[in-house]
Order: structure tokens, then sequence, then C-alpha cells
């Protein structure tokens, strides 16, 4: 089939953008280490925890308003969104220390959710019967808005909350 | 009216007499545009936001 | 047979030679009232969805507020629903119906089974309406807050997907009766290369009836027995798996036909010749292909999905985009030959040449201008991880009102200019307005979605009733003082783009309540293209291949994550109704 010579060189030019595109994509992934949200969180029954017996869950917790230490600077923090509030965040803020790496763990009871701090690359779906993994490493102190960024019912628009990255000293006091 | 069935042709141009000058021109400054946006997206809009999914 | 030199081209123009002076509606009158009932819906949609979207950009700005924030949700699950499904839907029914009577010089069989599609679609559209607006109507005890995507558990009233249901089915019995019109065709015809638009109809229903098995499964198995009470719960990750199974594919079922238009009139628009018949055929098929087996880069933050998947999703869809720019120079050099022969010269001066006063071309042509940049914001949402900035916040209805609110949507106005006066038989009316209103869509398109894609990239998210100042204000915000700015700039979009409509419908309905004319003004003859079907190798024309093919990589690109989804059992875990 003939085709012209200028549409051979955009094809092979096109085929190289994406491939570009490709290429930074997987340098994220290599390089700075972006991760991608993925199934290691594992499944939960809903009605549990809606009812709250976090206990009987083997890979999901108590919600907790200040992370708590795993090792060194690791640290986990439980984050339950629910109709129309996160649980911690909305009512208190979640809180963890500067220059650590905290890995979160969330799920829902009722509906779909999002989980996205505003201005940053941390934005997750908040799934029920799921629970979703993400780390992330936190270094300035400084506040985060969080907002509810997946339609969840007629005050959708209300869902929101903070997360305080404190300075060790302050953070230190807090967790006692 | 005329404008829609008059379609104003002056003069036919055969298979073999076009060459797509213009389309390769205007294509050329979309393709650069593209990697220019791409590039400011990639690397400074998101590599250059703080608190990222790692793991 | 029009001026063309068919001495060049040995194959036949992609209209068929009836040797008609006749115009379309004359010659086939019985398709001619299908695709203008088809018509009719469309535009009742469009104008009640488009009013919708104007009081949501007053609304979310804080400009006019003539209802409560839980009310947006209302108007926001009508205006995706109406444009999104039901405007989109009829408008391709009613031009693929124009294109494959047109292109095979044959009628629609116009027998019960003709009726009976666009009946079950009106009846399927009317049901779902009705519910949505229950959400506003306290009379009506039906509601549907559940948004064009009604992801579970939130629970709409039954009715609307029965609604949804109808609308779905009556879609493939129309592509049935496309179908059996071609096979009636080729019977007598055999050993022919398919007719180019008769071609782009039937490998954008394999598309369609490949790509509506997920949102069928997902309706029909599991949402709706569930929202009558059948079962108690519902997986709410397979089936938000199996409706963007059908989420992405549906967008090229918008876009196809935007493509038949631009690959098959908007050359003879131009006052020139498609450059390249095979090439329009190759990206047809490369569509088929591909526009399945990517839904995940929907859902590339959700959990319960594997990267590995994501990754693949994310590669077909990069692929995906070869199609689109193919046909970025296919279509681009079309009208070039145009221009060059009314007289243009130069490498861009050729540009002033083109029928600007023309409002069918000018149509297209910004169409095609703003759907160069909202491929680019989809380049982008492709990006795996680089769609962690951009994920339901505003950006995302930037890129989409730039491909369907404009490419499409004002792709399928503008040839309305065309096509309505050869389906009535009545000259087109309002024709300063006509000529106007692509102009004004334009501005208001450039200012909306500009402003979404920057209030975007700043945190504002999209979906939501309140401008939500504070959030993306505070340590970490971004361009603080240009919030006002981006709030206002989505108002005046808005109601830039309302009065488009409204200018847009004005002309349609001036024309369709004048007197018939002696002469429509209206020349439907599509010259042949500068290369035509016959340099094209002829395996391009064998849709059962390509369907095969097409199967084969949805099934290695879902297979395995579906499997795993369903394997702790399909309705796990679960989920009980909620109301919105």
């Amino acid at each position: 089939m003939e085709i012209h010579r200028f549409e051979k060189i955009w094809t092979v030019a096109s085929i190289l953008l994406l491939i570009g595109f490709i290429a930074s994509i997987v340098y994220g992934a290599v390089g700075p280490g972006v991760a991608m949200v993925d199934e290691e969180g594992g499944t939960v029954d809903v009605e549990t925890v809606r009812q709250g017996n976090y206990d009987q869950l083997s890979n999901f917790g108590e919600p907790t308003p200040v992370a708590q230490q795993v090792s060194g600077d690791e640290y986990r923090a439980n984050i339950v969104a629910q109709r129309f509030a996160f649980n911690p965040g909305t009512s208190q803020p979640l809180q963890v220390p500067a220059d650590s790496t905290v890995t979160l763990y969330l799920t829902s009871p009722d509906v779909l959710h999002g989980f996205e701090l505003v201005g940053t690359n941390v934005n997750t779906m908040v799934i029920p019967g799921q629970v979703t993994k993400v780390t992330v490493e936190f270094e300035d102190p400084g506040t985060y808005n969080i907002v509810c960024a997946e339609y969840c019912g007629s005050a959708h628009h209300l869902m929101e909350g903070t997360v305080e990255v404190l300075p060790q000293s302050e953070f230190e006091e807090v967790s006692s | 009216m005329s404008a829609d069935t008059d379609d104003g042709i002056v003069r036919e141009i055969g298979h073999d007499e076009f060459d797509p000058v213009g389309t390769a021109s205007l294509i050329v400054v979309y393709f650069l545009i593209l990697v220019v946006m791409w590039v400011f997206m990639y690397f400074v809009e998101f590599l250059g936001r703080g608190p990222t999914i790692i793991g | 047979m029009a001026t063309a030199e068919s001495t060049e081209t040995a194959g036949p123009a992609d209209t068929a030679d009836t040797g008609s002076d006749q115009d379309y509606f004359e010659e086939f009158p019985v398709s001619a009232r299908l695709v203008r009932l088809n018509f009719l819906v469309a535009f009742v949609a469009l104008g009640i969805g488009g009013l919708f979207g104007m009081l949501q950009a007053l609304h979310r700005t804080d400009t006019l507020r003539i209802l409560s924030s839980p009310d947006y949700y209302t108007l926001l699950t009508g205006h995706g629903v109406l444009l999104a499904l039901v405007f989109t839907t009829f408008f391709i029914a009613g031009l693929f119906t124009w294109g494959v009577s047109d292109s095979l010089g044959r009628e629609l069989p116009g027998d019960w089974i003709s009726w009976s599609w666009w009946t079950m679609m009106t009846v399927g559209t009317v049901m779902a309406t009705v519910a949505i607006l229950g959400g506003l109507i306290d009379q009506i005890p039906m509601q549907a807050d559940v948004l064009f995507t009604f992801y579970v558990p939130l629970k709409a009233h039954p009715v609307f997907y029965v609604g949804v249901v109808l609308l779905l089915v009556g879609s493939w019995v129309a592509g049935f009766d496309w179908f059996r019109t071609f096979w009636a065709w080729r019977k007598d015809n055999r050993g022919e290369r398919i007719p180019l638009r008769t071609f782009m109809v039937l490998i954008t229903m394999l598309m369609w009836y490949l790509s509506t098995m997920g949102v069928a499964v997902e309706v029909l198995i599991f949402v709706l027995p569930w929202s009558l009470g059948i079962f108690e719960q519902i997986d709410p990750l397979l089936t938000r798996s199996l409706f963007w199974f059908f989420g992405h594919p549906v967008v090229y079922f918008w876009l196809m036909p935007a493509y038949l238009v631009w690959y098959t009139i908007l050359p003879k628009l131009s006052g020139g010749r498609l450059f390249s018949d095979g090439l329009a055929r190759i990206v047809f098929v490369l569509f088929l292909l591909l526009s399945t087996p990517v839904g995940f880069h929907h859902q590339y933050i959700d959990p319960g999905i594997a990267e590995g998947f994501k990754f693949v999703a994310m590669t077909n869809t990069m692929f995906l985009l070869l199609p689109s720019f193919l046909t970025a120079f296919t279509v681009v050099a079309s009208m070039e030959h145009g221009a060059r022969q009314r007289g243009g010269s130069g490498y861009l001066s050729w540009l002033r040449s083109l029928p600007w006063d023309r409002p069918a071309f000018t149509a297209c042509a910004l169409a095609g201008l703003l759907f160069a940049a909202g491929g680019f914001s989809g380049m982008v949402n492709a990006g795996m991880n680089l769609n962690y900035v951009v994920h339901n916040t505003l950006w995302v209805p930037g890129h989409f009102h730039l491909t369907v609110g404009t490419a499409a949507a004002l792709t399928f106005m503008g040839i309305s200019y065309w096509l309505l006066p050869q389906l009535t038989g009545k000259k087109l009316r309002g024709r300063a307005l006509a000529i106007i209103q692509p102009y004004l869509w334009f501005l208001g398109m450039t200012v909306l979605s500009n402003a979404m894609h920057r209030g975007g990239l700043m945190g504002l998210p999209r979906r939501t009733a309140e401008p939500e100042w504070n959030l993306v204000e505070g340590d970490f915000a971004s361009g603080v003082g240009a919030l006002s700015e981006v709030q206002l700039q989505i108002a005046v979009g808005g109601v830039l783009l309302f009065t488009g409509v409204v200018l847009f419908l004005l002309v349609m309905l001036l024309t369709w309540t004048g007197r018939q004319a002696p002469s429509i003004g209206v020349d439907r003859t599509i010259p042949p293209a500068l290369s035509g079907p016959e340099n094209s190798p002829r395996i391009l024309d064998n849709y059962r291949l390509w369907f095969g093919i097409a199967v084969v990589l949805v099934v290695i690109a879902y297979g395995i994550p579906l499997g795993d989804m369903v394997a702790d059992g399909l309705l796990n875990p679960g989920s009980p109704p909620i109301s919105p």
C-alpha cells in the first residue's frame, strides 16, 4: 500500500514520541521510585469494618490519629474514609513526624471515596472491601489538606480533613 | 445562497501533484508543543511535587 | 458524478453513483425519517443536558445558585447521562443510518426491527431521565443521584438501570440493522470494497459490541438484580472494573463517528478530496483492536489491581494514540488539498483560503483544533504515574470537554447544518447564527477547559458542588491568587457554551419548521479520495479477522485481573446498597 513519505515520517515520529512517554514513566518508577497503588493491601469484610471490629482483621487496625512507629523513621497509620469524614483527618488531624516514611492503610465501611493531599502526588482511591496501602515520604513540617476526590453522596463537598507533619520534638510530645 | 453549493474550486489538483507541505509544517509545530508540554508536566508538575507514593 | 478526475482513480466514489439529481430525503425517504427521529431525541437531550451544565458551572463557582448543593449531583447526573449517553448515541444512530444508506445507495429495511430499536432507545431514555429528574422533583418518587458512572454501592432507583439497559440493547439492534443492510448490498456487489462510510460504521459497531459487554454484564448480572433486592451485596471493585471495560471504548464510540465526518465529508466541505482512503481504514481497524484493552487506565490508583496490569493498559493506551495521530495528518492534508484547490498557497497561508464562512466546515475545523489540545491532556491522563497529579481533579473534565464536548459535539452540531436540509428538504434558516455558533463554542470551550485544566493542577476536585477555596490554599498550594480567576472563567465559559447550544437549537428549529424549498442549497456529492480503496490491501475489509484479534487482546488485558476479582466470590467482598 502506498503511503506518502511525509506521513511515513510522521508515523515514525509519533511512535518515537509514544515510546518517549513510556520511557519517562518507566524512569519515574525506577529513578525517583514512584509506585502505583496495587493489591498488596488485601481485602476485608465490609460489615466487620462497619461495626468497627478491627481486632478481627489481619490487614487493618484501629484508626490512628497519631502515626505509630514501626522502626527507625518508618511509621504506619490506619484511616477510615466514610460518609462524610476521614477518621482520623476530619474531627482530629492525622499527625506524622517530619522526615519520615509513613505507610497509610485506608478502607471504607460504605461507598467509594478518594483520599488526596492537595498540592502533592498523594492521591488514591478507597474502595469498600479493599485495603489501600500506600507508602509516602514526608519531609518538611506543615499542614496538608485532605480532599475526598470521589463522589460519595449528597454531602461529598463537605468531606475534608488535614494531615499535620510535625517537627520531631512536637511529634514526640503527642505520641506519648 | 451560493456558499453551500459552491465549493470555490479554482483548480484541480491530482494525487501525484500534491505534497501536503502545509500539513507537515503544522504537524511539526504540534509535535514540538507536545514534547515541551510533556516535559513540563512530567518533570516539573509531577516530579516537582512533594510527597509522592513510593510503595 | 462530481467534478473529480475519475480517469486518475479507478475506484468508485464513496457516494454510490445512483446517477441521481435527487436530494437524500427524496431518494431514501424511509431512512431519512429514521434519521430525523434520532436527531430529534438527540437535540432535545442536548438542550436539557446543556442547560444543566450551565447551572452547574454557575453553582460550583458560587456565581448564581438556584438549587441546593445536594441537587448539584442530580444536575451532574443529568448532564452526563443526557449529553454523554443520550445525545451522542442518538446522533450517532442518525448519522450512521444516513452514512450506510447514502454510501450503499440502499434504504434501511424500515420494518418493525428498524422502528423497534429507536423505540427501545427512546423508552429507555425517558425512563432513565424521569428517574434522574426525581432528584429535583419531589412528586417523582425516584432518584438516580449516582452520576454517569453509577458506581456502587451508591444505588439509584431500578427504573434508572432498566432505562440504561434499554438504551444499550436498542443500540445493539441498530447495529444489526446496519449490518443486514450491508449484507444485502454485498450479495449484489460481490468482490467490491466496502464503501468507506459503511466500513467505518461496521467497524465502530464491532468495537461497540465488544466493549458494551462489560457494562451489560455489570448492569444485567449485578447492578440491576442488586437494586431490586435479589442480591444483598455487590462487589464494588468488580463492577467498577466492568464499567471501565466499557467506559474507555465508549469515548471511541463518540469519536469514530466524528472521524467519519472528518474523513469523508470535511475534505469535500474544504473544497478538496480525502488524502487517503486506505489510511482511514487502517485507523479504524486500529481503534477496533485497541479501544477496549485499556480500561485500567481509569483505575490507575485503585487498590486491588496489580501494577503489571496497569502497565499493560498504559502501553496499549499509548499505542491507541497512534490512530489519532494518523488522523491528524490525513484530515489536515485533505483540508490543505481543498485550500489549494480553492487557490491557496504557501506553507501556512493556505489556511486563509478555507471556507471559514461555511458553518459545517468551521465547526469541524475548530473541533479538530481543540481536539489536538484535548489529545495532549489525554496523553497526561494515560501516563500511569503521572496520573497521580490529575486523577479526579478538575483537569479531567477539562480534558473531556475538549474531546467529547468539542471534537464530537461540535462536529455533530456542525454537520447537522449540512445534513438537516438534506433530511427535510428545507433550506438552512438562521444561517448568520449558524456561522457564528462554532466560533462562540470555540471561545467558550477555550475559556472553560483552560480554566479547568489549571484549576485541576491547583488541586480543585471534579464532581464537587462547592468551590473548595480553603482546600487549595495553605502551606503547599500553588497559584492562590489565580483561583478566583479560574472560577470566573468556568462561569463565563459555561454561559458561552450554553448560548452556543441555544443558537444551534434555534437554527435547527427555524430550519425544520420552515417550508420545503425547490432547492435546498446543499450539494450532497462526495468526490473520490485522492488515493482510493483500490490502493489499500483487501485484508482491511476482513472485519471478522480484526474482531477476532480484538477479542484476544481483551482476554489478555482483562482475563487474569477480572479472574482474580471473582476468585473470592462474584459478590465478594460485597457491600449493601446505600442511598446517595
